[in-house]
């Protein structure tokens, strides 16, 4: 089989399970107690309205018909209006989806630079104390609750220390990093940090790394432990295998043995790794998220479940689906495509 | 005379059990370090009764002005209501702990026979609950617990329940892969060409070589499973307040940071992360005793 | 091998070395502390609760205020003129909450829509910023109606409207804007809007234009409160070419003109982002069209809000100065410490959110008055707001809050009162062999404050009686209301915050239906409806205090505590009216350079 047909058929496959996982959140979600119209009224509220109001949110067709209705929708890319506050859907999910993005990505490369490094350092000096020190982080930080971590970070370096602020993206008295103007055109990515470069501003780019720090760190802290984990054992088979002893023998330095050769052999499962823990990423962002209140998409989908904003929910869901099958299908054929071992 | 005998048999073989786990090495030392934590956090937690200087959900235990911090009387403070946190630490382990144990069954009662029979079986069935298990697994696996919790309300059995299905396709997923290659090993090929019956073929040859993964990841489960615990009552679906509980303990303490009262979060949640740890080192420990790899 | 058991004891000893040195660098930091909790609860000086606020305009037509029998912590508001000091040009105000739905004052019902509708648009008629506290409400001033009259039997009333008022687009407000509002408001009839909520098509039967300057208000049923109905955001005047006929004005993203419908106010609307479904800013500018403009407000010409996830972040950026305001929400610890920190001023004022406690009749035994009036005896509501609310909360003792007429102590008699709860526990049968079982629920999701810390003193106050065992079960908000809905909740704690400062919107609390506590009581509601039609207050007191009584005897509701308002600020800002009508000014407010 081809590398195009390959793709090709993973593509078809997500499509199905997809479809699965909305099906499971549409019913999940209309089985739990409380409906997103009685919500509406704070206070009283007589039958008729109600009923006159369900209709408006159409809640009162048939379950199947609503199941139809929106995967109807889906397909031609409507996501529908909040039940709670009638916003199309697709507006507010790429509104919060980049601060997700920003945290997720940022937390990832801290995870996996930390983690190689870590990971590197230990399998250089195996069974001693480095070694086991490092061994132990690597499993202790996988143990701590992220949100535990965060009230941690924020409690010494947000109050006691100062040093970094908390609860919002950016700073209230700056406006917002608003990328590349060109004449009438705007580039923006809603990445902060990339935003202010586009945009040439140094101040702005600082400030925004300085509300990133702590979830960053939170999160990626919590995340660096498999990584060094897999890098240190991979590292261990690679350094033992026999070009690595020719390469010795030839009188390489240590170092450009250890980078050169070893590490990229190392690599290919770390990338594997990183797309199968994608979903832990987002599952994780979910709670930093909520420990330093930062605006993004995990934040949005704990809100709306309080409400019971049903087509938030689901248009969140199908979204992380996509996200989700997306990055491993672009992680297995990056996998494909650089191990030399896999030819189809 | 019945009972002293045998208790002198348990102990003569615990041992050679422990001595046995020496020689293992690291491997064998991890097991033990988690296997120690875990005990005494479940001893602690059964003995809790007896142990608590006061009852940790009494309010305005201490003097005022609360929270008040680690003091003479009070070793690790009390919260904002009043409450000793050394009497909620001891309590707070035991929902947890319930939860944690009772997701687990759950996934091995249900998530274990399910991938014995599909990848056993192969063909359509193998590859539609394959198809569920992946979209499960896909999903960022708090969300659905919310999800989950959120419908079946509060309650350790409706937390546990939530958490087990998240999980399940972690079994599902390490119990097919062995079921595929034992399935192929040259003896159960000749197994079946005997004429050996599916049901005796499974439980003799294919089980009992699945159990070993099965019970690390069960003990890594434990961990996850604690934290996702913790996870779910700190978004607010979780236990009810009447009930001592780490988690708790971590969302009440949240709003005391600005204020320096640090104890309240602090202690809960350093015995979240031993018990995690405890289940962790266990689980590693274990998958290196069962499936050791060539280190040395 | 060789050096294993070395190996194995370095890192014994390395986990003890790291245990030992977080154990005590984590009591070294924590005896460091931060700005400690005060350990004696001090009365803080008189300046930084209920400052005196002389703001200074000069309002053109003005019967204003009320020197009236006040009592002695009350803020007096006297509007003078300033020309004094250099005056801040923006301000930057922080808030956690956020617009529910929209600005539309037929679909708007919550507070913050309620805030900016207020600060941005006009009504016929306002409250009087700093009414006193413990007096009724009476001072209802002119705002686009310069005076008014009612007919004797009090279903007429004939407002003069301000003459020169203008639209933003130039177009002069007249009777006919005010004919539009009402009509289209109350015939959009939106469900979930305050007109339908409210039952504006109760109380109103038409509106009359009675010439370029004059509306007359038919209404079906004599309804004293009236006027305070007028000055509610309800009651606002639309702007008729953004707010159609065809629907209500929802956020347009990008144009925040389109997004808002109010005009005629002292702020104009000029930016409102939303991001991932809440608000990220907005921004209100001076309005040029202003009609009390010569009056010099608003006193600060421009306004940014920002919008906070929670309320330590909002606690942080206001004692870092990123914010020089912040109201709703602050946490009560937090605003305890900030009360003896010199960076920040605290204001204090009253509060009209109250919660009180429900007991479900359907469910024996809490159809029997005794085991309620045991219940409400057993609390000690007083130990409850120091203990959750640090003292920033009153109790309460009548279902109508301190600050309204009307307002009794009557509950008093059912509360802190361990022995009258043991007796009449006795009564209805209970002993230490045979307890009364209480199963309490209470919300877990946020929606009121400190639901579980609220939950978990009950508990122990109940407890106390040694007759009653407490469980206690959480749930969130929609599945609460879901649980209302289906009266399976034994005893439940509920809250409310009034449409219209009048007690005619709190009394009705204790037979109310759709709190589906079957409670009914044909008495009670007599006196309620022959209260809202007359006008005497004196009067109006003696019946309220009447349907007190009964709710003493019946006690279907046990009312619990009244919330106080506050708002920290840096120490140069002005101007805050914290009062009764929880109306946040934000015209008034200042800071000097």
């Amino acid at each position: 089989m081809s590398l195009r047909s390959y793709v090709v058929a993973r593509v078809l496959l997500t499509i199905p399970m997809i479809l699965l996982l909305l099906t499971m959140v549409f019913l999940i979600i209309r089985v739990m107690p409380g409906d997103p119209a009685d919500l509406h009224f704070e206070k009283r509220v007589d039958p008729e309205t109600l009923a006159a109001f369900k209709q408006r949110l159409g809640l009162d067709k048939p379950l199947p018909i609503q199941y139809v209705d929106y995967v109807a929708g889906l397909l031609t890319g409507n996501l529908g209006s909040s039940m709670q506050d009638y916003s199309p859907i697709g507006q507010q999910i790429f509104s919060a989806f980049p601060a997700t993005l920003e945290l997720a990505i940022y937390s990832a490369a801290f995870a996996i630079i930390v983690g190689v490094l870590l990971g590197v350092r230990a399998s250089r000096s195996y069974n001693s104390i480095p070694d086991h020190t490092i061994r132990i982080f690597g499993i202790v930080s996988y143990a701590i609750p992220v949100f535990f971590l965060g009230e941690v970070l924020i409690m010494i370096f947000g109050i006691y220390l100062g040093w970094f602020p908390t609860g919002l993206r950016f700073s209230p008295r700056m406006d917002a990093p608003q990328g590349l103007q060109l004449g009438g055109w705007r580039l923006a990515t809603g990445l902060y940090t990339v935003d202010s470069l586009l945009e040439g501003n140094l101040t702005k780019f600082l400030e925004s790394v300085r509300y990133l720090f702590l979830p960053v760190l939170a999160l990626g802290t919590v995340l660096c432990g498999i990584f060094i984990r897999m890098t240190r054992s991979n590292m261990l088979e690679t350094l033992r295998l026999d070009f690595v002893t020719s390469a010795r023998a030839r009188g390489l330095k240590e170092r450009a043995v250890v980078y050169a050769y070893a590490l990229r052999n190392a690599f290919l499962p770390i990338l594997t790794m990183m797309g199968l823990q994608f979903a832990a990423l987002l599952a994780g962002a979910v709670l930093t998220e909520t420990t330093f209140s930062w605006p993004g998409l995990g934040r949005y989908l704990v809100a709306r479940i309080t409400f019971r904003d049903y087509t938030a929910i689901q248009g969140t869901v199908v979204f992380y689906g996509v996200i989700v099958a997306l990055v491993s299908l672009i992680v297995d054929v990056l996998y494909a495509y650089l191990d030399p071992r896999i030819r189809f | 005379m019945a009972g002293g005998e045998s208790r002198g048999r348990i102990v003569v073989q615990l041992f050679p059990r422990i001595a046995s786990l020496r020689k293992r090495g690291l491997a064998g030392w991890t097991t033990l370090v988690g296997s120690v934590i875990v005990v005494t956090i479940i001893a602690m937690t059964l003995v809790a009764p007896w142990i608590s200087p006061h009852d940790p959900s009494a309010i305005g235990v201490g003097k005022p002005p609360y929270p008040s911090p680690p003091s003479a009387d009070f070793p690790l403070g009390t919260n904002h209501l009043g409450m000793d946190m050394l009497s909620r630490v001891f309590w707070g382990g035991s929902t947890m702990l319930q939860v944690a144990i009772i997701s687990v069954i759950v996934c091995l009662v249900v998530g274990v026979p399910i991938a014995l029979l599909a990848s056993y079986a192969g063909g359509m069935l193998d590859k539609a609950t394959s198809l569920v298990m992946d979209s499960i697994y896909a999903f960022p696996g708090l969300v659905l617990a919310i999800a989950i919790a959120a419908m079946l309300g509060p309650g350790v059995v409706n937390m546990a329940l939530s958490i087990g299905v998240v999980y399940i396709p972690s079994y599902f997923r390490v119990v097919r892969s062995q079921v595929l290659s034992i399935k192929e090993l040259p003896y159960v090929e000749a197994a079946r060409t005997i004429g050996a019956r599916s049901r005796s073929i499974l439980f003799r040859y294919i089980l009992p070589n699945v159990v070993p993964s099965v019970v690390v990841i069960a003990t890594i489960n434990f961990a996850d499973a604690i934290l996702t615990a913790a996870g779910l009552t700190f978004v607010g679906l979780g236990l009810s307040v009447g009930i001592p509980d780490w988690g708790w303990d971590l969302t009440w303490g949240r709003q005391y940071l600005t204020t320096g009262s640090w104890w309240i979060i602090a202690f809960p949640g350093l015995m979240i992360v031993l018990l995690a740890l405890g289940f962790t080192l266990l689980g590693e420990g274990l998958s290196e005793l069962l499936n050791p790899r060539l280190e040395e | 091998m060789k050096n294993r058991s070395a190996v194995s004891n370095t890192i014994a000893s390395a986990l003890v070395v790291v245990m030992i040195i977080a154990g005590v660098g984590g009591y070294y930091l924590g005896s460091q502390g931060v700005a400690p909790a005060a350990t004696t609860v001090t009365q803080v000086a008189a300046t930084t609760l209920f400052q005196t606020v002389t703001i200074t305009t000069q309002m053109p037509t003005v019967t204003t205020v009320t020197t009236k029998t006040a009592v002695t912590t009350v803020p007096t508001v006297t509007i003078t003129t300033t020309t004094g000091p250099k005056l801040k040009d923006t301000l930057v105000m922080g808030t956690t909450d956020s617009v529910e739905v929209n600005l539309d004052p037929a679909e708007a019902y919550d507070f913050f829509g309620w805030e900016i509708i207020m600060n941005t648009g006009a009504g016929l008629v306002d409250i009087a910023p700093g009414t006193p506290y413990n007096a009724g409400i009476k001072d209802i001033t002119p705002a686009l109606a310069t005076d008014w009259t009612a007919s004797a039997d009090g279903k007429t009333y004939t407002f003069n409207l301000r003459q020169g008022a203008k639209f933003y687009n130039g177009r002069e407000f007249t009777a006919d804007d005010v004919k539009y509002s009402f009509d289209r408001n109350m015939g959009l009839a939106i469900e979930e809007g305050p007109q339908v909520g409210i039952g504006y098509s109760d109380i109103i039967d038409s509106v009359e234009v009675t010439g370029k300057y004059q509306v007359v208000f038919h209404l079906k049923i004599p309804f004293s409160p009236f006027l305070n109905l007028m000055a509610a955001q309800a009651s606002y005047i639309v702007n008729k070419d953004i707010a159609t006929t065809a629907g209500p004005v929802n956020y347009v993203e990008g144009d925040a003109r389109k997004s808002n419908p109010n005009d005629l106010g002292p702020y104009v609307l000029s930016s409102w982002s939303r991001v991932a479904g809440k608000d990220n800013e907005m921004r209100l500018d001076a309005n040029p069209n202003y009609w009390a403009k010569a009056a010099g407000l608003p006193m600060t010409p421009h306004v940014i809000i920002k919008f906070y996830a929670d309320a330590t972040a909002l606690g942080l950026a206001v004692r870092s100065g990123d914010v020089d305001i912040a109201f709703r929400q602050l946490l009560a610890s937090d605003i305890e410490s900030m009360k003896t920190d010199p960076k920040v001023k605290v204001w204090q004022g009253t509060g009209a959110f109250i919660q009180y406690m429900l007991f479900q009749e359907k469910i024996p035994p809490f159809d029997n008055p005794k085991v309620r009036q045991a219940i409400s005896a057993a609390l000690d509501r007083k130990e409850m707001v120091d203990t959750v609310f640090l003292g920033q909360a009153e109790p309460l003792y009548s279902i109508i809050p301190k600050g309204m007429m009307g307002n009794t102590d009557k509950f008093k008699e059912l509360d802190k009162d361990t022995a009258k709860a043991v007796s009449l526990l006795k009564e209805a049968g209970y002993s230490e062999t045979n307890k009364l079982k209480v199963e309490m629920w209470y919300e877990s999701s946020g929606h009121y404050p400190q639901s579980p810390d609220q939950a978990a003193v009950y508990k122990a106050q109940l407890e106390r009686t040694g007759l009653i065992e407490v469980t206690l079960k959480g749930a969130d908000w929609p599945s609460y209301r879901q649980n209302r809905n289906a009266e399976i909740m034994p005893v439940y704690v509920y809250g409310w915050y009034p449409d219209y400062v009048d007690p005619d919107d709190y009394a009705f609390l204790y037979w109310a239906a759709w709190i589906h506590h079957n409670y009914e009581n044909p008495e009670a509601v007599a006196l309620y409806d022959q209260a809202r039609a007359i006008s005497d207050p004196t009067q109006r007191s003696q019946l309220y205090a009447q349907i007190d009584d009964i709710a003493v005897r019946d006690c279907p509701v046990a009312p619990l505590y009244q919330g106080s308002a506050f708002a920290v600020t840096s120490p140069q800002v002005d101007g805050l009216v914290l009062d009764i009508s929880q109306n946040f000014r934000i015209w008034l407010l200042f800071a000097k350079l």
